[in-house]
């Protein structure tokens, strides 16, 4: 005698739930409570995670360039100089540092920073010896305009 | 870096005769360390600011009388509302650290940075304070003189801008 439909009771289903839980999981193994380990939980919060991530692809480039201006005004500072003042004479003598190198300089190389401090603020004189003393005395050495787009 | 770049100083204000709002924008950028290069908001970068002879402080314009400062207790009928001039008389380290609390960056870190403040009415400092003191800030606003402050020379160089 052979049993012939208890074979057709089995059902195989797939081999490897495991790891296709475990990919998603794995994202969430800092989370706290239950999403860090029930599958339902975590894959709301590991999508919700991986959305707050592309946004803050864009808000990092805004909150580093704000970080590298608030640096570089304090640093100005030190210097008597105030941040706009500075990044405006600079353009205008034509050294095209972009804030983050001008912040990095101001931490690990002070002497290099307050150098681009004073030629800023040599700069500056000479911007106002033009534009208060009528054009008799000579141009500045700075004041000859290279190349500014 | 230079040496102590990460250490934490202690600078001291003389608020007599000055605008409190000023007092308080020069403490605030002090707390938050907003004067280093080396600033950052997560790192706890703030130095500590000791204010004195804040019972000296000088309101431009008609403030004192004007100015208000509004509070509620919670309870119904509780809304006080008390001028300059009071809150100074009752309090006055209340006017700059309130300019202070408002000027400082509304967080979790606000609490730790008015506990770095230090403000007194006048000009006795406790010893272990006056040891740790680093350095002085200028003062924000030029004191005029008063009149019998001027030599008699300097009366008479004056020009005359008007006859009565």
């Amino acid at each position: 005698m052979v049993f012939l439909s208890l074979s057709c009771w089995i059902r195989n289903r797939g081999p490897d739930r495991f790891w296709k839980v475990q990919e998603i999981v794995k994202h969430a193994r800092h989370f706290r409570g239950r999403k860090n380990r029930c599958y339902s939980l975590a894959v709301r919060a590991v999508r919700r995670a991986f959305v707050y991530a592309t946004k803050a692809r864009t808000l990092k480039k805004r909150n580093m360039r704000t970080l590298w201006i608030t640096r570089i005004a304090a640093a100005s500072r030190e210097h008597g100089m105030k941040y706009p003042a500075l990044i405006h004479n600079l353009t205008k003598s034509s050294v095209q540092l972009n804030r983050q190198m001008i912040s990095t300089m101001a931490i690990t190389e002070p002497r290099s920073f307050l150098s681009l401090a004073k030629l800023a603020r040599a700069r500056q004189q000479e911007g106002f010896r033009a534009a208060l003393g009528d054009g008799k005395e000579p141009p500045g050495v700075l004041s000859r305009v290279v190349l500014l787009q | 870096y230079q040496w102590a770049t990460f250490a934490r100083s202690w600078f001291v204000i003389d608020a007599r005769m000055q605008p409190p709002g000023k007092i308080a924008s020069m403490c605030s950028i002090r707390l938050q360390g907003k004067h280093k290069p080396i600033y950052h908001a997560l790192s706890d970068c703030g130095d500590h600011v000791v204010v004195i002879n804040t019972k000296e402080i000088a309101f431009s314009g008609n403030k004192w009388e004007q100015k208000v400062y509004s509070s509620h207790t919670g309870y119904p009928g509780g809304f006080k509302q008390v001028t300059a001039a009071q809150l100074h008389h009752k309090d006055p380290k209340a006017i700059v650290r309130l300019a202070v609390y408002g000027m400082l960056p509304k967080n979790l870190h606000r609490r730790t940075m008015m506990q770095r403040l230090h403000i007194f009415p006048d000009d006795v400092l406790p010893e272990d304070i006056r040891a740790n003191l680093t350095e002085e800030l200028p003062q924000p606003r030029e004191i005029p003189r008063k009149l019998n402050e001027y030599t008699q020379e300097e009366i008479d160089a004056f020009p005359r801008l008007w006859t009565p």
